[in-house]
């Protein structure tokens, strides 16, 4: 079991209460491939940043790979997100003024592999997803779908286990938006569990199992 | 993130953000120009006072007393005193100074004064033509002189000659004197009697002279052997003081050597006998405060301009962290930990601090060479540019923590959310 989450609970006090997750228990396996669906501000990416460790609950339990992360230290937080996660998101998040290399590059620097392997292995993954032509490029020279295949190979770079994408194709036309779901079937075919959350009923059918959430729960 | 990665890409943001940067650069830079500055007054300062005290030598002190001492008298004072030690006495040198004739030419009045031998062990920063005394000379009074000539290109400088010349009766300074000829072995003639020049002592420039100030010449004397200046004038026994300066070779016999000087004297002229002594130790330790105090004025100087520096780095830091706040939230996501945000402002903020570290000394050097007497005895020591660059690497790092510390305490998704 990758992931199992019990009554997982994200309150916002703004003002009035806000309960962005409302009792969410999830459990997903190994080399699962799971998308996300419901309407705008039901809770997707609050459960999604959770999940990734970049965020905590207010309640509930979340145990990653059987661990569990309730009252870990910010520095394991980022070791098991350095080691485990790899994150896509909808705005691509990319450095604008690294290179497209440097950029696949980064995870690396902070996961203490030896300088002199990360180039090789950024190039590796830059072929992987069809861009070993644009390496030297940054990323305001890259179209939309170039862009997001830059962040999956990033993603990849510390072999994570689990891939989180929050509405991947969200910015992106449809051809190119077939194009990233492939490379996530790819992915998922070798083994790598993936949760994605997605507007798109196309894309969402082209995962194993779709969760419907509504106003912070599953349904 | 290994160092290298750190400083590549606290380069990158330096160059990506190059007004902020300079901004920061330039207030360092400021602030390390007039630390170098200052430091290098310093060492220069203390470099002088240790060479001034290595040419006055260890365990000097120094007195006076109103009788003469025969060379018997010098001989027995000399016995009690530590071994190895020169004793010099020196006669005062008459207060209305001397008018010597060369060649039926009067010569400008000038002092006169009588020493031995001795005299020449420790200050002696001249250049030597021919000879100076013998203890030949003294036990003979031999009718012999010493000139002493300042260099020529102070000729201006009127601060030196006390003995202004006499419009009434024109008279030759001994130094125009002594540039148009050769004095040496030449006669002068110095009241009824006529003395042989044997020596010249060349006095070096001012800039050149390693003594304190209260030990150099402010005019130029005529010298003559400490029994010769009584012999000719024997009525100056009872009417001027005789100099003792006393070096033992080590500070730690001073004080036996002050005790010994004061029995000695009393023992020789009497009870009333009541010889004020000097340490030259207490000399040097108020060159020394004096150097110390104007030091501390202006380091409180640098100190400013290093705050103002400092809040210059916390500030543009300040701004960076604000305008980055969303790339912290994305290295948080790729697995940074706070440490790695931490050491990546702080390795951008000490970068600049580096830069401007270097910057400042080139400016402060400037200021060195605008100002200094002397550009050749200027002395470079190392250690005030490794001081400067700590300093500067020191407070960038100091005023940048605060700010890099709220960097790396930003929640990952707060951070990645921001706008
Ligand atoms: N930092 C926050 N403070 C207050 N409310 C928030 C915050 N982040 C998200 N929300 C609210 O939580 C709810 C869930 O948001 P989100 O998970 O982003 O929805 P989704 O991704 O499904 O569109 C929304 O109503 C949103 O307004
Ligand atoms: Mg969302």
């Amino acid at each position: 079991m990758v992931i199992q989450c019990k009554d997982l609970l994200k309150i916002y006090f703004s003002g009035e209460e806000l309960h962005a997750l409302d009792g969410v228990s999830l459990s997903i396996q190994k080399g699962e491939f799971v998308s996300v669906m419901g309407p705008s501000g039901c809770g997707k990416s609050t459960l999604l940043n959770i999940l990734g460790l970049l965020d905590q609950p207010t309640g509930g339990e979340y145990f990653l790979n059987g661990t569990p992360t309730a009252r870990i230290k910010d520095s394991v937080r980022s070791r098991l997100r350095r080691q485990n996660i790899g994150f896509i998101f909808q705005s691509f998040n990319l450095m604008p003024r690294l290179s497209v290399l440097e950029n696949i590059a980064l995870p690396m620097r902070y996961s203490g592999i030896e300088r002199k392997l990360i180039l090789p292995r950024a190039r590796e993954l830059a072929q992987q997803v069809g861009l070993e032509k644009k390496i030297y490029n940054t990323p305001q020279q890259l179209s939309g779908g170039q862009c997001q295949r830059v962040a999956c190979a990033r993603a990849l770079a510390n072999r994570p286990s689990l891939i989180l994408a929050d509405e991947p194709t969200g910015n992106l036309d449809s051809k190119s938006s077939q194009d990233i779901l492939n490379l996530l079937q790819q992915l998922n075919q070798k083994g790598l569990t993936i949760i994605m959350v997605t507007h798109d009923p196309k894309i969402a059918a082209g995962t194993q199992r779709t969760i419907h959430m509504k106003d912070g729960k599953i349904v | 993130m290994k160092l290298p990665d750190l400083m590549l890409t606290g380069w990158a943001e330096i160059r990506a953000h190059k007004m902020r940067s300079f901004l920061s650069f330039f207030a360092i830079a400021i602030g390390i120009a007039t630390f170098f500055y200052t430091l290098s007054i310093l060492s220069q300062r203390y470099e002088d006072i240790d060479q001034t005290v290595k040419i006055s030598g260890q365990g000097r002190i120094s007195t006076s007393t109103s009788h003469a001492l025969t060379m018997t008298q010098y001989q027995d004072f000399l016995h009690l005193l530590p071994a190895n030690t020169s004793l010099s006495l020196v006669t005062d040198w008459g207060n209305w100074g001397t008018s010597p004739w060369y060649k039926g030419q009067e010569i400008t009045k000038m002092g006169l004064v009588g020493v031995l031998p001795s005299w020449r062990d420790v200050d002696f920063v001249y250049r030597l033509e021919g000879r100076f005394f013998n203890w030949q000379d003294i036990e003979n009074k031999s009718r012999v002189a010493v000139i002493m000539v300042r260099p020529r290109e102070k000729e201006a400088d009127s601060s030196w000659s006390t003995y202004g010349p006499d419009p009434e009766n024109p008279t030759i300074a001994l130094e125009e004197l002594t540039y148009r000829h050769n004095l040496l072995n030449q006669l002068i003639q110095i009241g009824q009697e006529t003395f042989t020049v044997v020596g010249i002592l060349h006095i070096p420039p001012v800039k050149d002279d390693p003594r304190f100030l209260s030990n150099r010449d402010y005019i130029s004397l005529i010298q003559i052997p400490y029994t010769t200046w009584y012999d000719i004038q024997p009525s100056y026994r009872d009417y001027f003081e005789t100099n003792i300066r006393i070096v033992t070779g080590q500070e730690n016999t001073a004080n036996t050597a002050a005790t010994q000087t004061v029995s000695f004297l009393r023992s020789q002229f009497g009870p009333e006998e009541k010889p004020d002594i000097q340490f030259f130790r207490d000399t040097v330790k108020d060159y020394i405060q004096i150097a110390y105090a104007e030091l501390k004025k202006m380091l409180f100087l640098g100190f400013i301009a290093m705050i103002a520096g400092g809040i210059g780095i916390m500030n543009v830091t300040m701004a960076v962290i604000y305008s980055r706040t969303k790339e912290i939230g994305i290295r948080r996501a790729l697995g940074a930990t706070q440490w790695d945000i931490l050491f990546q402002f702080l390795i951008e903020a000490m970068l600049l601090g580096f830069c401007g570290s270097a910057a400042g000394m080139l400016l402060g050097y400037g200021a060195l060479l605008r100002t200094a007497e002397d550009v050749s005895q200027m002395t470079f020591s190392w250690w005030v540019v490794v001081l400067s660059v700590l300093i500067g690497l020191f407070t960038s790092f100091l005023f940048a923590l605060y700010p890099a510390w709220q960097a790396a305490k930003l929640k990952p998704i707060d951070a990645l959310k921001y706008e």
